[in-house]
């Protein structure tokens, strides 16, 4: 009966409950298409931190990624990839070997990262081939050919198929060095990490290293990446001696984005939903003075003040329960039309993309988020609802029949 | 037996700031099956003396049993309770609750009684067609007219089957022909079925048609005459 004349009462003063509903509407609508903006940031940066470079898992010496050096290998990496590589939920593993080194043309010289690595596996975890720009990924017999950045070909004033020459540490602790010829010149869209890093096959560098199976990190790329942990828990069953690390403790800073990104996407969430609270409080109040005599016969007649309250407080609901709906089906509609758009932030380009930023953002945002603001729709009806059915229930009949 | 029996009622409202003392002293008993009118000037203190029977107000001394029952110090909780049990509600206007039809309104307090569907719609039944509106079962109040919603308010007032009705200038709304069907309708309902009914009025055509006429002025009875 309640929930009856709660349904009724909110088409009384329709223009007021289309308001309500539609502020709710525009509320809901503004915190999903924002969150999915920065959710679209988020993960462009992490998917492409991932894809890039990082992959989903690494395995190193425990050692290495503090102190790089070459001796700091990992012993038997053939066999503990082969490993790697029955391990439920990999979808490709990779090796790979790791200097520190200096890369230098005719017009200058720049201290690198070189990464030796296997192009057949090295395609399975990371997208290198793809961010090709010219010349091809280690297509040629040739020997030593070398990838190297656009960034780094302008730095260093070289093109396509001139040499360069790589300096670094072999396992003696000895320098060497070894003439390489432009195959490939890659951009991944992230200066800093384009600026930093050089590929070459791993056989080539191990040549140069003085030993053939030399590898410093395995590279894993997963099947499901929400079972991250759990694989990395599985791996460390199978590399006990060594470090099992997931992208997220190799890259701190993925970590802080995220949840820099939750906590802002919290408060919008809250400033939203405090508009909402205010706008609603106000509504409900004029409805329920509008009544005050209505209430006050209700109440002469035996209606007690819980049900009075609890009419108060149906009737706020379902103006948000009816407003939800069409809020979260706008918010998806944006979301999925966004989605398949891709903003285009190259107007901020330059700037993003020196963060590792993709220019094109493509909003999404998971379904526990649709969830979350649904529930959060109706705590902040619910809260809403307080005041003015407090209110209601305070007024006196005698008062409010001598109006009449 | 006394259905209401009032002893030295008083109420002075604003006793802190400009006190109005709206009534002197009231000692009235109503028995079972009186047609009463409560008369008397605008400002006599007919509607307080009303409210303070109905439950819907405290005195401010002296003392009410209503069906044996002392309510002058009932919180406001168990008073909201106490008339949806035992007192029938008959107001000068906004009586129905609009978003609800004829029907639902007259079912409303039987509803809020808990009772079961299949006696809340026989008495609805009943008693729409006692006070002569057994077709106007699905209107809404703003589709009938003031004689109609008055006659609606008394059938809702009858549903809970209450010790009595209490009236405050229930006409006072009307025109002279309403007036006349809906006292008509309240006086057969009362002698056929020995309901009490207790109204205020300063109308003389309904002080006309009632068998005991208490007149009060100034909060004081002055006289108590029946016919
Ligand atoms: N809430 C109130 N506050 C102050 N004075 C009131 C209030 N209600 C009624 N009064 C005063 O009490 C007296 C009796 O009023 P009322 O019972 O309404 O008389 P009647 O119904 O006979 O017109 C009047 O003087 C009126 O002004
Ligand atoms: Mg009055």
């Amino acid at each position: 009966m309640l929930f009856k004349i709660a349904w009724r009462n909110i088409w009384r003063s329709r223009t007021r409950s289309f308001v309500v509903i539609g502020s709710i509407i525009v509320g809901v609508w503004a915190v999903i298409s924002l969150l999915s903006f920065s959710s679209g940031i988020s993960s462009s940066y992490v998917n492409s931190t991932i894809q890039n470079e990082l992959s989903h898992i690494q395995i190193h010496h425990p050692e290495f990624l503090n102190e790089r050096e070459i001796g700091l290998d990992i012993e038997d990496s053939q066999a503990i990839l082969t490993k790697v590589k029955k391990t439920p939920n990999v979808k490709a593993a990779s090796q790979r070997t790791v200097s520190i080194g200096m890369v230098s043309s005719s017009k200058g010289a720049r201290g690198v990262m070189i990464m030796g690595v296997d192009p057949e596996e090295e395609d399975q975890v990371t997208n290198l081939k793809s961010n090709i720009k010219e010349g091809n990924y280690f297509g040629s017999k040739k020997r030593n050919p070398i990838l190297i950045s656009k960034r780094m070909a302008e730095k260093l004033q070289v093109k396509m198929r001139q040499k360069v020459v790589l300096n670094f540490q072999d396992k003696n602790n000895d320098i060497t060095a070894g003439a390489f010829r432009i195959a490939g010149i890659y951009s991944t869209g992230n200066n800093t990490f384009d600026e930093f890093r050089v590929y070459v096959r791993r056989s080539d560098m191990n040549r140069l290293m003085g030993e053939e199976n030399l590898a410093h990190e395995i590279a894993i790329f997963l099947n499901e990446p929400r079972e991250l942990e759990m694989t990395a828990g599985a791996l460390k069953t199978i590399s006990p001696n060594l470090a099992v690390q997931t992208y997220k403790e190799i890259s701190p800073e993925i970590n802080l984005f995220e949840s820099q990104l939750q906590i802002s996407a919290a408060i919008f969430m809250t400033i939203v939903m405090l508009a909402l609270i205010f706008g609603i409080i106000n509504t409900m109040l004029m409805a329920v003075l509008e009544r005050y005599r209505e209430l006050g016969m209700l109440m002469s007649i035996g209606m007690n003040k819980s049900r009075i309250f609890f009419m108060i407080v149906y009737e706020t609901i379902m103006l948000g329960i009816i407003a939800l709906p069409f809020g979260l089906a706008a918010g998806y509609v944006t979301v999925r039309w966004l989605n398949k758009k891709g903003i285009d932030l190259s107007a901020y380009g330059e700037g993003m993309q020196e963060f590792g930023f993709s220019q094109i953002v493509y909003p999404d945002l998971q379904s526990e988020y649709y969830l979350q603001l649904a529930l959060a729709v109706v705590i902040t009806a619910v809260l809403a609802s307080l005041y003015p059915a407090w209110k209601a229930i305070k007024l006196k009949p005698v008062e409010a029949i001598r109006k009449i | 037996m006394a259905v209401i029996k009032t002893q030295n009622v008083t109420k002075v409202y604003n006793p802190d700031t400009i006190p109005v003392h709206a009534l002197n002293g009231i000692n009235i008993e109503i028995t079972q099956g009186e047609f009463t009118a409560i008369v008397g000037p605008s400002g006599s203190g007919k509607t307080t003396l009303l409210n303070i029977i109905g439950g819907l107000d405290n005195p401010t001394d002296g003392y009410i049993e209503v069906g044996g029952q002392d309510i002058s110090k009932l919180s406001d909780n168990e008073l909201i309770e106490f008339r949806k049990n035992n007192i029938g509600f008959v107001f000068q206007a906004y009586n129905l609750i609009p978003v609800m039809t004829a029907k639902e309104n007259v079912e409303f307090v039987m509803l809020l009684q808990n009772r079961p569907q299949a006696e809340r719609d026989q008495r609805v039944k009943e008693l729409m067609e006692a006070v002569g509106i057994g077709d106007k079962m699905d209107k809404r109040p703003s589709q009938l007219s003031g004689g109609q919603q008055q006659r609606v308010a008394v059938a809702r007032a009858l549903a809970p089957k209450p010790h009595f009705i209490l009236a405050d200038e229930p006409t006072a709304n009307l025109d002279s022909k309403s007036t006349a069907n809906l006292l008509d309708i309240m006086a057969d309902l009362n002698q056929k079925e020995n309901i009490t009914f207790v109204f205020s009025t300063h109308d003389q055509r309904v002080i006309d048609r009632a068998r005991r006429v208490i007149t009060i002025d100034d909060g004081l009875v002055i006289s108590d005459e029946t016919r």
